[in-house]
């Protein structure tokens, strides 16, 4: 296991929200991440800004 | 196309490809010969050219191509610099307390979509793009902007997953507070 604590802190849950954009998270923490988002608005905010900054870089250079 | 229209339109597109190769490359003489790299196959792929999509976006995307190429080529320069960089320590730290949590609360962003249409949006992040330190740039735009896969970054730049995935995580951290400062803060009046 990941030996990530049941209960994510948020920067541990800022790390993970980035990492899924490049790699996909094993199951266990995937579902840590999923469970802090559902109490956390700050994380839920930050995985939105880190979507749409994805979608932003596209249309650099077009 | 007719090539003397080819020519002349690859003309000007020349200062266009040769900013983006600088951004990227951070190097001119680098910059230099890939846009010359880039300029050399548009015109000898000009009959692959159908006019289906637009010239620059064409060209753009053979750029694409040939800046990945000369980070190959270049590796072992850039790997030095990012060991360098992720030993750096980080200000966004702060943004944490001891605990984990959060000093301050993450701001919703509106609705950030229609932001995209906005030129003046795409040259704030572009601005914040080129403040990044070097090596987080490189490889943010080589994760984002080239949509590279993280395996073949991490081998281009002889550096470990972990350490990539930290890198990138910090360049988007940095990038997140840049836009909150310069564009979203704004919006929302604060």
């Amino acid at each position: 296991m990941s030996g990530l604590p049941l209960r994510l802190s948020c920067k541990e849950a800022h790390r993970l929200v980035s990492e899924e954009l490049d790699r996909a998270l094993p199951l266990g923490e995937r579902l840590r991440v999923r469970m802090h988002l559902l109490a956390c608005g700050s994380c839920t905010h930050f995985k939105q800004q880190m979507q749409f900054l994805r979608s932003a870089m596209r249309r650099l250079g077009e | 196309m007719q090539d003397t229209a080819l020519n002349q339109a690859l003309g000007q597109l020349r200062p266009t490809l040769l900013k983006i190769a600088r951004l990227q490359l951070r190097n001119d003489t680098w910059a230099e010969d890939v846009v010359s790299e880039t300029l050399i196959a548009a015109l000898e792929g000009a009959q692959d050219f159908a006019g289906t999509s637009q010239l620059k976006t064409w060209v753009v995307g053979i750029l694409k191509h040939k800046i990945i190429d000369q980070f190959r080529r270049t590796s072992r320069e850039v790997s030095v610099e990012a060991a360098v960089e992720a030993a750096e320590a980080e200000s966004y730290e702060e943004l944490f307390q001891a605990n984990g949590h959060f000093a301050n609360p993450v701001p919703a962003w509106g609705n950030p979509e229609s932001a995209l249409g906005e030129a003046q949006f795409l040259q704030i992040l572009q601005a914040c793009v080129d403040k990044l330190p070097a090596s987080l740039g490189r490889i943010f735009m080589m994760r984002e902007w080239l949509e590279q896969d993280t395996d073949e970054i991490c081998k281009e730049l002889g550096i470990t997953p972990t350490n990539c995935f930290v890198m990138l995580y910090r360049a988007r951290m940095r990038l997140r507070e840049c836009l909150q400062l310069n564009w979203f803060g704004e919006a929302l009046g604060t």
